[in-house]
Protein backbone atom coordinates (compact mmCIF):
# COMPACT_ATOMS: atom_id res chain seq x y z
CA UNK A 1 0.00 0.00 0.00
CA UNK A 2 2.77 2.36 0.95
CA UNK A 3 4.69 1.64 -2.24
CA UNK A 4 1.58 2.04 -4.35
CA UNK A 5 0.87 5.38 -2.75
CA UNK A 6 4.42 6.46 -3.37
CA UNK A 7 4.16 5.61 -7.05
CA UNK A 8 0.86 7.48 -7.25
CA UNK A 9 2.54 10.42 -5.63
CA UNK A 10 5.39 10.45 -8.09
CA UNK A 11 2.97 10.29 -11.01
CA UNK A 12 0.91 13.11 -9.63
CA UNK A 13 4.04 15.08 -8.93
CA UNK A 14 5.31 14.81 -12.48
CA UNK A 15 1.96 15.65 -14.07
CA UNK A 16 1.34 18.43 -11.59
CA UNK A 17 4.62 20.10 -12.28
CA UNK A 18 4.39 19.77 -16.04
CA UNK A 19 0.96 21.37 -15.87
CA UNK A 20 2.61 24.07 -13.82
CA UNK A 21 5.20 24.79 -16.48
CA UNK A 22 2.47 24.96 -19.05
CA UNK A 23 0.64 27.67 -17.12
CA UNK A 24 3.68 29.67 -16.08
CA UNK A 25 4.68 30.90 -19.50
CA UNK A 26 5.91 34.20 -18.15
CA UNK A 27 8.14 32.80 -15.47
CA UNK A 28 11.38 33.75 -17.20
CA UNK A 29 13.01 35.55 -14.24
CA UNK A 30 12.66 32.47 -12.05
CA UNK A 31 10.36 31.75 -9.19
CA UNK A 32 12.23 33.62 -6.50
CA UNK A 33 13.36 36.66 -8.39
CA UNK A 34 11.75 40.05 -8.64
CA UNK A 35 11.66 41.66 -12.02
CA UNK A 36 13.67 44.85 -11.55
CA UNK A 37 11.69 46.66 -14.24
CA UNK A 38 8.98 47.03 -11.66
CA UNK A 39 8.69 49.62 -8.95
CA UNK A 40 7.78 48.75 -5.39
CA UNK A 41 6.35 52.22 -5.06
CA UNK A 42 3.07 50.96 -6.50
CA UNK A 43 2.43 49.91 -2.90
CA UNK A 44 0.47 52.78 -1.45
CA UNK A 45 0.19 51.52 2.12
CA UNK A 46 0.92 53.76 5.08
CA UNK A 47 3.83 53.05 7.40
CA UNK A 48 4.98 54.34 10.77
CA UNK A 49 8.64 54.55 11.72
CA UNK A 50 10.43 54.49 15.08
CA UNK A 51 10.26 58.27 15.27
CA UNK A 52 6.47 58.06 15.11
CA UNK A 53 6.40 59.60 11.62
CA UNK A 54 3.87 58.47 9.02
CA UNK A 55 5.50 57.43 5.78
CA UNK A 56 4.76 55.98 2.36
CA UNK A 57 7.36 53.92 0.53
CA UNK A 58 7.19 56.37 -2.35
CA UNK A 59 8.49 59.09 0.00
CA UNK A 60 11.90 57.57 -0.70
CA UNK A 61 11.62 57.94 -4.46
CA UNK A 62 14.68 59.71 -5.89
CA UNK A 63 17.20 58.12 -3.55
CA UNK A 64 18.55 54.59 -3.26
CA UNK A 65 17.13 52.46 -0.47
CA UNK A 66 18.60 49.60 1.53
CA UNK A 67 15.67 47.42 2.68
CA UNK A 68 15.86 44.67 5.26
CA UNK A 69 13.06 42.77 7.01
CA UNK A 70 13.45 41.61 10.62
CA UNK A 71 11.62 41.59 13.95
CA UNK A 72 12.54 42.95 17.34
CA UNK A 73 12.22 39.81 19.46
CA UNK A 74 14.58 37.95 17.16
CA UNK A 75 17.77 37.82 19.16
CA UNK A 76 19.92 35.44 17.14
CA UNK A 77 19.66 35.99 13.42
CA UNK A 78 18.17 39.47 13.14
CA UNK A 79 20.97 41.37 14.90
CA UNK A 80 23.33 39.87 12.31
CA UNK A 81 20.96 40.86 9.54
CA UNK A 82 20.74 44.42 10.85
CA UNK A 83 24.53 44.47 11.24
CA UNK A 84 24.80 43.35 7.61
CA UNK A 85 22.72 46.36 6.60
CA UNK A 86 24.98 48.54 8.71
CA UNK A 87 28.06 46.97 7.14
CA UNK A 88 26.76 47.87 3.69
CA UNK A 89 25.83 51.39 4.82
CA UNK A 90 29.21 51.95 6.48
CA UNK A 91 31.06 51.13 3.26
CA UNK A 92 29.67 54.37 1.84
CA UNK A 93 31.35 57.71 2.45
CA UNK A 94 29.61 60.54 4.27
CA UNK A 95 28.19 62.23 1.19
CA UNK A 96 26.91 58.91 -0.16
CA UNK A 97 25.31 58.04 3.17
CA UNK A 98 23.50 61.34 3.14
CA UNK A 99 21.51 60.26 0.09
CA UNK A 100 20.75 56.69 1.13
CA UNK A 101 17.79 55.53 3.22
CA UNK A 102 17.81 52.33 5.21
CA UNK A 103 14.41 50.75 5.84
CA UNK A 104 14.29 48.03 8.49
CA UNK A 105 10.78 46.61 8.29
CA UNK A 106 9.37 44.39 11.02
CA UNK A 107 7.37 41.20 10.48
CA UNK A 108 6.04 41.46 14.01
CA UNK A 109 3.31 44.06 13.61
CA UNK A 110 1.79 43.03 16.91
CA UNK A 111 4.77 43.61 19.19
CA UNK A 112 6.96 46.03 17.25
CA UNK A 113 5.10 49.26 17.85
CA UNK A 114 6.86 52.50 16.87
CA UNK A 115 7.86 52.84 20.55
CA UNK A 116 9.38 49.35 20.64
CA UNK A 117 11.14 50.02 17.36
CA UNK A 118 12.55 53.24 18.80
CA UNK A 119 13.94 51.32 21.77
CA UNK A 120 15.38 48.77 19.36
CA UNK A 121 17.03 51.45 17.21
CA UNK A 122 18.54 53.10 20.28
CA UNK A 123 19.78 49.80 21.67
CA UNK A 124 21.46 48.98 18.36
CA UNK A 125 22.80 52.57 18.19
CA UNK A 126 21.11 53.00 14.84
CA UNK A 127 18.73 55.86 15.62
CA UNK A 128 20.55 57.87 13.00
CA UNK A 129 19.38 60.07 10.10
CA UNK A 130 18.27 58.09 7.06
CA UNK A 131 17.47 54.97 9.08
CA UNK A 132 13.81 54.03 9.52
CA UNK A 133 12.61 51.11 11.61
CA UNK A 134 9.13 50.64 10.21
CA UNK A 135 5.85 48.88 10.84
CA UNK A 136 2.45 48.83 9.18
CA UNK A 137 -0.67 46.69 8.94
CA UNK A 138 0.03 42.96 8.64
CA UNK A 139 -1.30 42.88 5.07
CA UNK A 140 1.00 45.73 4.01
CA UNK A 141 4.03 44.02 5.51
CA UNK A 142 3.09 40.82 3.69
CA UNK A 143 2.65 42.72 0.42
CA UNK A 144 6.09 44.29 0.71
CA UNK A 145 7.66 40.94 1.60
CA UNK A 146 6.07 39.40 -1.49
CA UNK A 147 7.51 42.15 -3.67
CA UNK A 148 10.98 41.82 -2.15
CA UNK A 149 10.83 38.02 -2.29
CA UNK A 150 11.16 37.71 1.48
CA UNK A 151 9.46 34.61 2.86
CA UNK A 152 8.26 34.53 6.44
CA UNK A 153 5.71 32.83 8.61
CA UNK A 154 4.76 33.37 12.21
CA UNK A 155 5.26 30.49 14.59
CA UNK A 156 3.09 29.67 17.58
CA UNK A 157 5.85 30.70 20.02
CA UNK A 158 5.71 34.28 18.72
CA UNK A 159 8.85 33.96 16.62
CA UNK A 160 9.08 34.05 12.84
CA UNK A 161 10.75 31.79 10.34
CA UNK A 162 12.07 34.10 7.63
CA UNK A 163 14.52 34.47 4.79
CA UNK A 164 17.58 36.63 5.33
CA UNK A 165 17.74 39.17 2.59
CA UNK A 166 19.06 42.68 2.02
CA UNK A 167 17.69 44.49 -1.01
CA UNK A 168 18.90 47.69 -2.66
CA UNK A 169 16.23 49.71 -4.48
CA UNK A 170 17.09 52.25 -7.14
CA UNK A 171 15.70 55.78 -7.32
CA UNK A 172 12.44 54.53 -8.80
CA UNK A 173 11.94 51.80 -6.23
CA UNK A 174 13.00 48.96 -8.48
CA UNK A 175 15.07 46.12 -7.08
CA UNK A 176 18.69 46.86 -8.06
CA UNK A 177 20.49 44.09 -6.20
CA UNK A 178 19.62 41.43 -3.63
CA UNK A 179 22.04 39.96 -1.10
CA UNK A 180 20.77 36.65 0.23
CA UNK A 181 22.02 35.04 3.42
CA UNK A 182 23.87 36.27 6.50
CA UNK A 183 27.39 37.71 6.60
CA UNK A 184 27.64 38.03 2.85
CA UNK A 185 30.20 40.29 1.11
CA UNK A 186 28.70 43.73 0.53
CA UNK A 187 31.18 45.19 -1.97
CA UNK A 188 28.98 44.60 -4.99
CA UNK A 189 25.91 46.06 -3.29
CA UNK A 190 27.94 49.11 -2.21
CA UNK A 191 29.09 49.54 -5.80
CA UNK A 192 25.49 49.33 -6.98
CA UNK A 193 24.45 52.06 -4.53
CA UNK A 194 27.30 54.32 -5.72
CA UNK A 195 26.34 53.91 -9.34
CA UNK A 196 22.68 54.65 -8.49
CA UNK A 197 23.73 57.83 -6.68
CA UNK A 198 26.01 58.92 -9.51
CA UNK A 199 23.40 58.25 -12.13
CA UNK A 200 21.73 61.62 -12.67
CA UNK A 201 18.43 60.26 -13.91
CA UNK A 202 15.58 59.71 -11.55
CA UNK B 1 -3.78 -3.94 10.39
CA UNK B 2 -5.89 -0.83 10.51
CA UNK B 3 -4.57 2.12 8.55
CA UNK B 4 -5.16 5.62 9.60
CA UNK B 5 -6.63 7.15 6.50
CA UNK B 6 -7.20 10.65 7.69
CA UNK B 7 -6.11 12.58 10.68
CA UNK B 8 -9.64 13.27 11.80
CA UNK B 9 -12.19 10.59 11.33
CA UNK B 10 -15.40 11.10 13.24
CA UNK B 11 -18.96 9.90 12.72
CA UNK B 12 -20.75 11.95 10.13
CA UNK B 13 -23.60 12.43 12.61
CA UNK B 14 -21.33 14.76 14.54
CA UNK B 15 -22.31 17.48 12.07
CA UNK B 16 -25.43 18.53 13.93
CA UNK B 17 -25.68 21.98 12.45
CA UNK B 18 -23.45 24.71 11.17
CA UNK B 19 -23.94 28.24 12.33
CA UNK B 20 -23.20 30.93 9.81
CA UNK B 21 -21.81 33.98 11.51
CA UNK B 22 -20.80 37.22 9.92
CA UNK B 23 -17.44 38.55 10.99
CA UNK B 24 -17.45 42.17 12.13
CA UNK B 25 -15.95 45.12 10.36
CA UNK B 26 -16.82 44.36 6.77
CA UNK B 27 -16.29 47.02 4.19
CA UNK B 28 -17.60 45.27 1.12
CA UNK B 29 -21.20 45.28 -0.02
CA UNK B 30 -23.34 42.38 1.11
CA UNK B 31 -23.72 41.06 -2.43
CA UNK B 32 -19.98 40.63 -2.69
CA UNK B 33 -19.61 38.51 0.41
CA UNK B 34 -19.41 34.80 0.71
CA UNK B 35 -20.92 33.16 3.76
CA UNK B 36 -18.35 32.98 6.50
CA UNK B 37 -18.16 30.05 8.84
CA UNK B 38 -16.30 29.82 12.13
CA UNK B 39 -13.46 27.33 12.24
CA UNK B 40 -12.64 26.46 15.87
CA UNK B 41 -9.06 26.30 17.11
CA UNK B 42 -7.18 23.04 16.90
CA UNK B 43 -4.04 21.50 15.55
CA UNK B 44 -2.81 19.39 12.68
CA UNK B 45 0.33 17.67 11.44
CA UNK B 46 2.10 19.39 8.59
CA UNK B 47 3.87 17.48 5.84
CA UNK B 48 6.72 19.99 5.83
CA UNK B 49 10.00 18.25 6.71
CA UNK B 50 11.16 20.83 9.22
CA UNK B 51 8.14 20.68 11.48
CA UNK B 52 8.38 17.02 12.34
CA UNK B 53 6.72 15.86 15.51
CA UNK B 54 4.90 18.75 17.09
CA UNK B 55 1.45 19.39 15.67
CA UNK B 56 0.84 22.93 14.44
CA UNK B 57 -1.79 24.70 16.49
CA UNK B 58 -4.16 27.08 14.80
CA UNK B 59 -6.31 29.73 16.50
CA UNK B 60 -10.01 29.98 15.74
CA UNK B 61 -10.87 32.07 12.68
CA UNK B 62 -13.62 32.64 10.16
CA UNK B 63 -13.35 31.46 6.60
CA UNK B 64 -15.47 31.92 3.50
CA UNK B 65 -17.58 28.81 3.02
CA UNK B 66 -16.90 28.97 -0.71
CA UNK B 67 -14.30 30.47 -3.04
CA UNK B 68 -14.68 34.03 -4.35
CA UNK B 69 -16.74 33.98 -7.57
CA UNK B 70 -16.43 35.94 -10.81
CA UNK B 71 -19.46 37.98 -9.79
CA UNK B 72 -18.02 38.81 -6.37
CA UNK B 73 -14.70 39.76 -7.89
CA UNK B 74 -16.42 41.99 -10.41
CA UNK B 75 -18.06 43.89 -7.55
CA UNK B 76 -14.54 44.46 -6.22
CA UNK B 77 -13.07 45.64 -9.53
CA UNK B 78 -16.08 47.88 -10.14
CA UNK B 79 -15.36 49.71 -6.88
CA UNK B 80 -11.59 49.55 -7.28
CA UNK B 81 -10.79 50.50 -10.86
CA UNK B 82 -7.08 49.98 -10.31
CA UNK B 83 -7.82 46.24 -10.18
CA UNK B 84 -9.75 46.10 -13.44
CA UNK B 85 -8.21 44.16 -16.31
CA UNK B 86 -5.71 46.37 -18.14
CA UNK B 87 -5.21 48.68 -15.14
CA UNK B 88 -3.00 46.46 -13.01
CA UNK B 89 0.75 47.17 -13.13
CA UNK B 90 2.84 44.13 -13.94
CA UNK B 91 4.38 44.34 -10.51
CA UNK B 92 1.01 43.10 -9.14
CA UNK B 93 -0.09 40.58 -11.78
CA UNK B 94 1.20 38.99 -14.97
CA UNK B 95 -0.36 39.55 -18.37
CA UNK B 96 -2.92 36.76 -17.98
CA UNK B 97 -4.74 38.62 -15.19
CA UNK B 98 -8.49 37.99 -15.59
CA UNK B 99 -7.90 37.01 -19.21
CA UNK B 100 -10.98 34.76 -19.16
CA UNK B 101 -13.18 37.81 -18.62
CA UNK B 102 -12.33 39.09 -22.10
CA UNK B 103 -12.75 42.67 -21.00
CA UNK B 104 -13.47 44.86 -18.03
CA UNK B 105 -16.67 43.00 -17.24
CA UNK B 106 -16.92 39.22 -17.47
CA UNK B 107 -19.20 37.59 -19.98
CA UNK B 108 -21.12 35.48 -17.49
CA UNK B 109 -22.50 33.19 -20.19
CA UNK B 110 -18.94 32.04 -20.70
CA UNK B 111 -17.31 32.56 -17.31
CA UNK B 112 -20.25 31.76 -15.03
CA UNK B 113 -21.23 34.24 -12.33
CA UNK B 114 -20.99 31.59 -9.63
CA UNK B 115 -17.84 29.92 -10.79
CA UNK B 116 -14.72 30.67 -8.79
CA UNK B 117 -12.70 33.59 -10.11
CA UNK B 118 -9.32 32.43 -11.43
CA UNK B 119 -6.50 34.19 -13.31
CA UNK B 120 -5.98 36.32 -10.21
CA UNK B 121 -2.56 37.01 -8.74
CA UNK B 122 -1.70 36.76 -5.06
CA UNK B 123 -1.67 40.56 -4.87
CA UNK B 124 -5.17 40.79 -6.38
CA UNK B 125 -6.49 38.09 -4.07
CA UNK B 126 -4.95 39.82 -1.07
CA UNK B 127 -6.38 43.19 -2.10
CA UNK B 128 -9.85 41.67 -2.50
CA UNK B 129 -9.76 40.13 0.95
CA UNK B 130 -8.66 43.39 2.55
CA UNK B 131 -11.49 45.17 0.75
CA UNK B 132 -13.94 42.60 2.07
CA UNK B 133 -12.76 43.21 5.64
CA UNK B 134 -10.59 40.13 5.89
CA UNK B 135 -7.34 38.67 4.68
CA UNK B 136 -6.10 35.61 2.86
CA UNK B 137 -6.06 32.54 5.10
CA UNK B 138 -2.62 31.53 6.28
CA UNK B 139 -1.22 28.35 4.82
CA UNK B 140 -1.67 26.64 8.18
CA UNK B 141 -5.26 27.84 8.55
CA UNK B 142 -6.14 26.59 5.09
CA UNK B 143 -4.49 23.21 5.54
CA UNK B 144 -5.92 22.80 9.03
CA UNK B 145 -9.45 23.47 7.80
CA UNK B 146 -9.00 21.18 4.81
CA UNK B 147 -8.41 18.10 6.94
CA UNK B 148 -11.44 18.62 9.20
CA UNK B 149 -13.46 16.13 7.19
CA UNK B 150 -15.79 13.44 8.49
CA UNK B 151 -16.25 10.05 6.89
CA UNK B 152 -18.67 7.25 7.67
CA UNK B 153 -16.03 4.58 7.34
CA UNK B 154 -12.37 4.02 6.55
CA UNK B 155 -13.51 2.71 3.16
CA UNK B 156 -15.21 5.97 2.37
CA UNK B 157 -12.13 7.87 3.49
CA UNK B 158 -10.04 5.66 1.24
CA UNK B 159 -12.28 6.34 -1.74
CA UNK B 160 -12.09 10.05 -1.06
CA UNK B 161 -8.30 10.13 -0.93
CA UNK B 162 -8.11 8.15 -4.16
CA UNK B 163 -10.39 10.74 -5.79
CA UNK B 164 -8.20 13.47 -4.37
CA UNK B 165 -5.07 12.00 -5.91
CA UNK B 166 -6.83 11.73 -9.24
CA UNK B 167 -7.92 15.32 -9.06
CA UNK B 168 -4.49 16.66 -8.24
CA UNK B 169 -2.94 14.75 -11.12
CA UNK B 170 -5.28 16.35 -13.63
CA UNK B 171 -6.98 19.58 -12.59
CA UNK B 172 -9.23 20.31 -15.55
CA UNK B 173 -9.14 24.01 -16.29
CA UNK B 174 -11.89 23.79 -18.90
CA UNK B 175 -14.39 22.12 -16.65
CA UNK B 176 -14.83 24.74 -13.98
CA UNK B 177 -17.98 24.27 -11.91
CA UNK B 178 -19.92 26.67 -9.66
CA UNK B 179 -18.74 27.11 -6.08
CA UNK B 180 -20.36 24.73 -3.61
CA UNK B 181 -20.91 22.10 -6.29
CA UNK B 182 -18.26 19.53 -5.38
CA UNK B 183 -20.16 18.10 -2.43
CA UNK B 184 -16.87 18.18 -0.52
CA UNK B 185 -17.37 19.93 2.80
CA UNK B 186 -15.61 20.05 6.15
CA UNK B 187 -17.50 19.39 9.34
CA UNK B 188 -17.64 23.16 9.84
CA UNK B 189 -19.23 23.85 6.47
CA UNK B 190 -16.20 24.97 4.46
CA UNK B 191 -16.82 23.73 0.93
CA UNK B 192 -14.72 22.77 -2.11
CA UNK B 193 -11.28 22.99 -0.56
CA UNK B 194 -10.55 20.20 -3.01
CA UNK B 195 -12.00 19.32 -6.35
CA UNK B 196 -12.59 22.80 -7.77
CA UNK B 197 -9.50 25.03 -7.88
CA UNK B 198 -6.16 25.61 -6.21
CA UNK B 199 -6.32 28.50 -3.73
CA UNK B 200 -3.96 31.30 -2.75
CA UNK B 201 -2.91 31.50 0.87
CA UNK B 202 -1.18 34.37 2.64
CA UNK B 203 2.22 32.67 2.97
CA UNK B 204 2.09 30.31 0.03
CA UNK B 205 5.88 30.14 -0.04
CA UNK B 206 6.83 29.28 3.52
CA UNK B 207 10.48 29.69 4.47
CA UNK B 208 12.07 26.30 4.02
CA UNK B 209 15.43 24.77 4.71
CA UNK B 210 18.12 25.54 2.14
CA UNK B 211 18.19 21.99 0.85
CA UNK B 212 14.49 21.98 0.02
CA UNK B 213 14.17 22.73 -3.64
CA UNK B 214 11.34 22.32 -6.07
CA UNK B 215 11.61 18.86 -7.45
CA UNK B 216 9.95 15.53 -7.08
CA UNK B 217 12.72 14.34 -4.79
CA UNK B 218 11.49 16.99 -2.38
CA UNK B 219 8.03 15.51 -2.42
CA UNK B 220 9.58 12.16 -1.65
CA UNK B 221 11.32 13.65 1.38
CA UNK B 222 8.14 15.18 2.73
CA UNK B 223 6.67 13.45 5.69
CA UNK B 224 4.50 10.46 5.13
CA UNK B 225 2.02 10.65 7.94
CA UNK B 226 0.63 7.21 7.29
CA UNK B 227 -2.38 8.47 5.40
CA UNK B 228 -3.03 9.10 1.76
CA UNK B 229 -4.17 12.61 2.59
CA UNK B 230 -0.59 13.59 3.29
CA UNK B 231 0.49 12.68 -0.25
CA UNK B 232 -2.05 15.06 -1.71
CA UNK B 233 -0.94 17.69 0.79
CA UNK B 234 2.67 17.26 -0.33
CA UNK B 235 1.68 17.93 -3.92
CA UNK B 236 -0.21 21.01 -2.81
CA UNK B 237 2.76 22.42 -0.90
CA UNK B 238 5.13 21.81 -3.80
CA UNK B 239 2.78 23.31 -6.37
CA UNK B 240 2.23 26.40 -4.25
CA UNK B 241 5.94 26.90 -3.81
CA UNK B 242 6.37 26.99 -7.56
CA UNK B 243 4.13 30.04 -7.91
CA UNK B 244 5.20 33.67 -7.87
CA UNK B 245 2.92 36.30 -6.30
CA UNK B 246 2.18 37.77 -9.76
CA UNK B 247 1.25 34.38 -11.20
CA UNK B 248 -2.25 34.04 -12.63
CA UNK B 249 -3.50 30.70 -13.90
CA UNK B 250 -6.79 29.12 -14.86
CA UNK B 251 -6.65 26.88 -11.81
CA UNK B 252 -5.75 29.39 -9.12
CA UNK B 253 -8.44 31.24 -7.17
CA UNK B 254 -8.93 32.06 -3.51
CA UNK B 255 -11.21 32.55 -0.54
CA UNK B 256 -10.80 34.93 2.41
CA UNK B 257 -10.39 34.46 6.14
CA UNK B 258 -11.20 36.78 9.02
CA UNK B 259 -9.88 37.23 12.55
CA UNK B 260 -12.31 36.35 15.33
CA UNK B 261 -11.48 39.50 17.23
CA UNK B 262 -11.05 42.45 14.96
CA UNK B 263 -8.11 43.84 16.85
CA UNK B 264 -7.49 47.57 16.79
CA UNK B 265 -4.47 48.70 14.81
CA UNK B 266 -1.26 48.46 16.80
CA UNK B 267 0.63 50.62 14.38
CA UNK B 268 -0.24 54.28 14.10
CA UNK B 269 0.24 54.05 10.35
CA UNK B 270 -2.28 55.84 8.19
CA UNK B 271 -4.66 53.68 6.18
Amino acid sequence: MKILSFILLMMACVTGLSAQHHHEKDSAPGAREINSQHSLYHLDAGWADHRGDSLALSDFRGEPVIAVMFYGNCTQVCPILIQDAWRLYSMLDDSERASVNVLAITFDTENDTPERLRAYAEREQLDIPGWHFMTSRPASVRNLAMMLGVQYSGKSDGHFAHSNLITVLDKQGRVAIRVEGLNQPMDEAAGTIRSIINNGEL
Amino acid sequence: MIMRFLTNIAPVKAIAFVAFVMAPGLAATAAAQARQVPVPSGSFHSVMPEVKGEPISVDAFYMDATAVTNEMFEAFTAENKQWQPGEVPSVFANSKYLEHWNGVRPDYDKTGANRPVTHVSWFAASAYCQWSGGRLPSLNEWEYSAQLMDFDSPEEAGRFTARLMGWYSSVDTNKSAPVGSTGIETRHGVKDQFGLIMEWVQDFKPPVADGLSLDCGTVGRMQQLGNAYSYAASIRYITRMSYRPVTTTATMGFRCAYDINDKPETATAKQ
